[in-house]
Order: C-alpha cells, then sequence, then structure tokens
C-alpha cells in the first residue's frame, strides 16, 4: 500500500541484529532505534512543546482514543489536527492504549468493532475500525495504528487465535477506511498472543497487505519475559527488513538494549513520566526515589554526566523539597527521564554506527545491575539469541 | 567584601506615586530591580510550575522565599548547602528577598510570644525565635531579609495594648536582626500598628529611625476591604522618608495594584497570579484597555476563566497583545482542553 515515509539504514551492528536508521516522516527525520515519549491527552506531562524540542525529540505518542473523547474529533477538525491543537511540529504516532488495563474490562468485542464504556460519563461507545481510522485522519499523526482486537498476553486457548485473524479482517477494512495514505502511514499490529505459530500465520498475511510498517502488539502485558523476548525475536526475524518495527509498550532501559539488538526500530512506554511523577529519577544506575529523606542533603546533580536543565541546574537535595509536592519537582524529573531515555537511545545508535554494540551492552548491564548474579535470566538468553554472551564477556572488559 | 545597596527615585511625582530602581552590588555581582516592580512569589523555593527555562522567559528581577516552607526539618537542609541559596535555588542573577511568612496566605496559626513567632510548616505549628531566624538567614545568605513582625493574625481586632506590644515586639526583633544579620543582606523593616493610628506612625517612625534599607507594609492581617486596607497603610507611608523602597504584601487585582501605586508603594508580592493560575483563570488586564479598569473591587473581569465550556473552540490567544510563551503559542482552546484533562502542562503556560 501507499506509504508517506522513507526509510534507510545507515548502519547495522555485525553481530547482532541492530540497526540504524533514519526514517522520514511528514514532520521531519526521525533517528531509530528511537523511544517516543507519551503524551497521552495531547500534552507531556508538563512540559512545553519547547522543552521537548530543547531535548530533540523527534517523535511522540497520542492516544487516539483519549483525543477522540477529549478535545474530540469536531474540535481537532475545526483547528486542522493534533499538530495544530498543540502546536507541535514534530512527528506524532497515535495509538489506542486502553487494552492491557482496566480499560479492558469495560469493553466489549465483536467482529463490528469495541464497544466500551466512556470512563467519563459512562455512555456507550463503539469504536470500530473505520471510526477509529476516521479520527485518527483527523488527529492526522504522522504514523497511524490499525484497531487490533488485543486479547491480554495471559489469554490462552482459542480466544488468541480468534483475536490474530479478526485483527488481520480488521486491518483490511482499515486500509480501506484510510483516506489519508499519502500524508499518515498506516502500521499493522501483528498478534498472536505467546504463540509462536500464530504469530508466524499473522506475519504472513499482515507481510502480504504491505503496510508502511509494523508493530509488534500484544506483549508487555505481564507475560514471562522469557517468552516476551522469543515472541520479538520471532517478529523481527520474520517482518521485512526494509520497514520499521515498533515494539509496543516497551520502556525499561534493559528492553530497550536487548530489543534492540533483536533489531527493534521503536518503542513506546508510559514509564520514564510515570514513575516521574512519583519521584523516581532514571539513571544507568538504576532508579532514585527523589522523595526518601536520604536525598535531603545530597548536593549532587541526579546524573554527573548529563546534559538535561534539571541536572545542569539542580541538586537532588532541591528535587527533593519539591518531588511530589510542587509539579516543579515533577517537572525536573520529567525532563531528566525523558531526556534520559533519549540519551540512552542516541547512545545505542551512535554504539551501533561505530560497530562497538556488544560492548556497549556488556557495560550498561555491569553499570546496571551491577554484578553478573544479577542479570535479569531473560535478558542474558535473549542476547545469547543474538551471539552475546553477557556472563562470560563481562570477565574480558 | 564591599556590598552596596541604593535605591534612586527616578521620578516623584507631585502626588505619591513614583518611578525607581533598586540597585545591589555584591561579591561584584551588580543586580537592578526597576521599581514599581512585584517579587516573584516561591512555594518551597521555586516559582510554582515553572522550570527556570520557563521563568527566565518573564522579566523577573526579585524574588521572595518565605522561610516557614522549609522549617519542618530543622535546621532546613536546604541552608546547610554550602554555596547559599541563590546557588541552591538556581536564582543567581537575581534579587533575593527572604521573609518568614508566606505573603501569599497569612495562615492563621498559634500566639507569639516575646520571644517567638509561630509559623505553619508542612508538620504543623512551629515556634521560630529571632535568634534562629537570623542564624537560618545568615546561611542562606539571600540579598535582603524582612525582619519578624509580630502580626495579631490570632486576634481578628486586637486592643490598644495588644497592638502596642506588637510594635515593641516588632522592634526588637529588627534590633536584634540589624546587630546580628550578617553583613551584604539588607534589612527591610516590617511595619505594624494594625488600626491603631498613632501606633502606625510610632512604627513608621521608629523603624525609619534606625538602620533599614526598606520598607515592609503587611496589609494581610488587617481584615477590612481593600481600600480600607489601603488607608490604613497610607498612614505608615506618610511618615515614611523618600529615599527608601517600600514593599507591601495583600493587593490583589492589577487595579488594586495601581491604586498601591498612586499612594508611594514600590514592591508588591507576587502571589495574585498563582493564585489566578489554580484557579484556571488567565490575566487580560493591559492599561490600554481602560474599560476594563472601571470595575467592582473582585477585579472578575480581568480574567479569563478558560474551565468555561465556551473556549472549547476559541482558537484565539489568550490575549492577543500579550507576547509571552503560552500566548505567542497555544489557543484558549488548548488551555482549557488541559484543564479539563487535568493536564500539568495547564498551570505551567497559566504561569507564565
Amino acid at each position: 500500500m501507499k506509504s508517506a515515509l522513507t526509510w534507510e539504514i545507515v548502519a547495522q551492528c555485525s553481530r547482532t541484529k541492530a540497526r540504524v536508521a533514519k526514517l522520514k516522516l511528514p514532520h521531519g527525520v526521525v533517528d531509530t532505534p528511537v523511544f517516543m515519549p507519551v503524551g497521552t491527552q495531547g500534552t507531556l506531562k508538563g512540559l512545553t512543546v519547547k522543552q521537548l524540542e530543547d531535548l530533540d525529540c523527534q517523535i511522540m505518542l497520542n492516544n487516539t482514543y483519549h483525543l477522540g473523547l477529549r478535545p474530540g474529533k469536531e474540535v481537532l477538525e475545526e483547528i486542522g489536527g493534533a499538530h495544530e491543537f498543540q502546536n507541535w511540529k514534530r512527528n506524532l504516532l497515535t495509538v489506542r492504549r486502553f487494552q492491557m488495563v482496566s480499560l479492558l474490562k469495560l469493553a466489549c468485542i465483536t467482529e463490528r468493532g469495541v464497544e466500551f464504556q466512556s470512563p467519563h460519563d459512562g455512555s456507550k461507545m463503539l469504536l470500530t475500525p473505520e471510526h477509529s481510522i476516521s479520527l485518527q485522519n483527523s488527529i492526522g499523526a504522522d504514523i497511524i495504528m490499525q484497531l487490533d482486537d488485543v486479547v491480554s498476553s495471559l489469554t490462552t486457548g482459542p480466544r488468541v487465535e480468534e483475536a490474530m485473524f479478526r485483527s488481520i479482517r480488521w486491518l483490511d477494512r482499515c486500509i480501506v477506511a484510510h483516506k489519508k495514505s499519502e500524508s499518515q502511514n498506516l502500521f499493522a499490529i501483528i498478534q498472536g498472543g505467546l504463540d509462536l505459530n500464530l504469530r508466524r500465520k499473522c506475519i504472513e498475511e499482515m507481510v502480504k497487505r504491505d503496510t508502511p510498517g509494523y508493530a509488534i502488539g500484544g506483549l508487555s502485558g505481564g507475560e514471562e519475559k522469557d517468552i516476551f523476548w522469543r515472541i520479538v525475536n520471532l517478529c523481527t526475524d520474520l517482518l521485512p527488513k526494509t520497514k520499521p518495527i515498533y515494539c509496543m509498550g516497551v520502556g525499561y532501559t534493559e528492553d530497550l538494549i536487548v530489543c534492540s539488538a533483536l533489531g527493534v526500530d521503536m518503542y513506546d512506554c508510559v514509564f520514564p513520566t510515570r514513575t516521574a511523577r512519583f519521584g523516581n529519577a532514571l539513571t544507568s544506575k538504576g532508579t532514585l526515589n527523589l522523595k526518601t529523606s536520604k536525598f535531603s542533603q545530597d548536593f549532587r546533580p541526579i546524573e554527573e554526566d548529563c546534559d538535561c536543565l534539571t541536572c545542569k541546574t539542580f541538586t537532588r537535595a532541591y528535587i527533593h523539597i519539591h518531588s511530589t509536592r510542587e509539579t516543579v519537582g515533577c517537572h525536573l524529573i520529567t525532563i531528566h527521564n525523558v531526556s534520559y531515555q533519549l540519551r540512552l537511545m542516541r547512545n545505542i545508535r551512535q554504539a551501533i554506527i561505530d560497530n562497538r554494540f556488544p560492548l556497549f551492552i556488556i557495560q550498561s548491564f555491569k553499570d546496571l545491575f551491577g554484578s553478573v548474579d544479577k542479570y535479569p535470566k531473560w535478558a542474558v538468553n535473549a542476547l545469547n539469541g543474538v551471539n552475546i554472551n553477557l556472563t562470560s564477556e563481562n570477565e574480558n572488559t | 567584601m564591599a556590598s552596596t545597596f541604593s535605591f534612586e527615585l527616578i521620578v516623584k511625582s507631585d502626588r505619591c506615586f513614583r518611578l525607581g530602581r533598586i540597585i545591589c552590588l555584591r561579591n561584584k555581582e551588580r543586580k537592578v530591580m526597576s521599581t514599581p516592580n512585584f517579587l516573584a512569589y516561591t512555594v518551597r523555593g521555586s516559582v510554582p510550575h515553572l522550570t527556570p527555562d520557563n521563568l527566565r522567559e518573564i522579566s523577573v528581577e526579585a524574588l521572595e522565599i518565605p522561610l516557614e516552607n522549609f522549617l519542618e526539618i530543622q535546621p532546613p537542609p536546604s541552608s546547610l548547602y554550602p554555596h547559599g541559596a541563590h546557588k541552591f535555588f538556581n536564582f543567581e542573577n537575581l534579587l533575593l528577598f527572604f521573609d518568614i511568612r508566606d505573603p501569599g496566605e497569612l495562615k492563621q496559626v498559634s500566639f507569639n510570644t516575646d520571644k517567638f513567632v509561630s509559623v505553619f510548616t508542612l508538620h504543623g505549628v512551629c515556634k521560630i525565635t529571632s535568634d534562629t531566624y537570623v542564624k537560618y538567614i545568615n546561611s542562606y545568605n539571600p540579598d535582603a531579609v524582612i525582619s519578624l513582625a509580630d502580626m495579631t493574625t490570632f486576634q481578628k481586632t486586637p486592643g490598644l495594648k495588644r497592638i502596642k506590644k506588637s510594635v515593641n515586639r516588632t522592634l526588637d526583633w529588627l534590633d536584634y536582626a540589624l546587630e546580628n544579620i550578617k553583613e551584604g543582606i539588607q534589612i527591610f523593616g516590617a511595619l505594624v500598628g494594625h488600626n491603631n493610628h498613632e501606633e502606625r506612625i510610632r512604627s513608621a517612625h521608629e523603624t525609619a529611625n534606625r538602620n533599614v534599607a526598606g520598607f515592609l507594609l503587611n496589609g494581610l492581617d488587617l481584615g477590612t476591604t481593600s481600600r480600607e486596607r489601603l488607608d490604613l497603610l497610607k498612614i505608615s507611608i506618610s511618615n515614611l522618608p523618600d529615599d527608601k523602597p517600600r514593599i507591601a504584601y495583600g493587593f490583589e487585582n492589577p487595579v488594586d495594584i495601581l491604586r498601591g501605586i498612586f499612594e508611594g508603594i514600590d514592591i508588591f508580592d507576587g502571589s495574585y497570579p498563582s493564585k489566578k493560575t489554580e484557579e484556571g483563570n488567565a490575566l487580560i488586564f493591559t492599561l490600554e484597555n481602560e474599560e476594563l479598569i472601571n470595575d467592582d473591587d473582585t477585579g472578575k473581569s480581568l480574567l479569563l476563566y478558560l474551565h468555561d465550556e465556551k473556549y472549547k473552540t476559541d482558537f484565539r490567544p489568550l490575549l492577543s497583545s500579550c507576547k509571552c510563551y503560552a500566548c505567542r503559542n497555544h489557543t484558549r482552546a488548548y488551555i482549557h482542553h488541559l484543564l479539563k484533562t487535568r493536564e500539568m502542562l495547564a498551570t505551567v503556560l497559566l504561569m507564565r
């Protein structure tokens, strides 16, 4: 199908499946692997668009479902889309993320679409593939997602298969409904639960539809991480190398490193911004909870080598005074956490370009977990699958 | 270390109002505050909702930090930071004033005695003696401090005896501060006297006779209308010398502030914009817009209440003539949306 993007691989890791690419979208170039911060309701948790630009954020997420409720399709159409509405001049991607969380309980899925109760007024709404695309056409994001039939990654049995096949049928309806393929890229979402065969089947069918990019859906819902990485690994093996691959809902440092090694190009997660609101600052050596009183006289920045506004300006003690009491504290941690995620991805890309990604992985795990016995087993296994032996190579570096 | 603090009157009208500037030279650094002006309001050491990059876009020249925001742990850990408050709070090129109480809201706490002032902290009421106050101020090392005042908040209508006591205590605490606050920190004397003319005059005269850098007129404990309050403050003002700056608390909307300027007040507390932000109101007053000035005392027509549904599709800026970040970049409809969805960017944008 028609696409409004170009995808150019710049560098390829010589050992893992990791790659660096330039993804050209209607609102500018995105360097991948990329982490996309989540601005659910048309704003990234207290940050101004200028602050996001200063952080060199090239693409942000909005939530289709939330924007559809407020401000609503009419308002968005009147002003000319979500870019205009929030004055964001760079790229947007719209997702409908209510599947994994509590909203799924309010939903009832039939062949026509997803019927759910509005959490605001309790009224019933029917979201069909056609509605979803029409709404995303009004929002006008550079990348839009098909409506898929999502089941929790913990679900087993025939429901998983039904959801996978229905997602393929809904993809076809989405493709027909999509009115702006010259300016918006429709991504298919691979389903199939934790069943490798169902995933294979789904990929086989969806690749035939030739969408501009593919997302790996139905994961990050509490499944075993050792199964999670195998699904991701299968998807990156089978999906065409000529298109971007987006793994939905991934955002922890070790997950981003491992999935990049497996060949994933795009990620999103609310974690860095959500955890900031609880006073948690991300660092390459783990998380600091700045609410705790041990930081009240800690006059160091969150991270010595971080160049974000927060670390350049304030001490941990200052943020401790503000954390979770004043919004400024939350903004400062959010700025740092987004900056941390973007810097991590920049470092991943540079390491791949310099062909030292395996060493980068080993060093990062050492920083993050301290000693080998604390490394998550699944990550060790996953990296083994792409020729990186975390446990033995650690000794040589 | 040589430091000077001077107040120049640039224009003085036949009436009381005046144009001036404070020039503070300290550690080879020169800071200027043009008056009339305001002290940016801070809570726990930051201007509410504004990160430093956002604050920089507003022409703030001076800020005020209420010490009571930090007193739940003593000594406040931030006072132990070895490089002073300017650096800790990242207000290095700005004039920094400290006071004990929050100028935005004088919470009634408990009584004061000759020895201490009661203040409100996160962990409840706490008693601060003048030597503790001086000790903390000396470690924070701001540019200026307002000396302790014995406000009569605990009694709505204090008797003459209480008012006299308030004047005496406030002068005693001022004397202690003048002796013990370290060199380089300027001291502003707090004027009291409640609604008693003679005591207001005595407080003004006695304070003016001392070596203070300026004066504080606190209208917050004068539980009257803004006009009556101004009449009381006028008694103090008319007994002050011209050559020192006057700070006033408790002036709310822009019209109120214009009246204050007219009576010779130089500096106001900046809590009003913060209060309006929390309500979801945008200030839209401009001097050019005269029809807005003919208003009642509430100042309601000087505001846009952005929660109102009528802004849902209002794609105009808050104020078309305004050059601030929010007005340059965003619409009323967007800020309405942010308020409706309880997103924190709403208050960030309104604060600017």
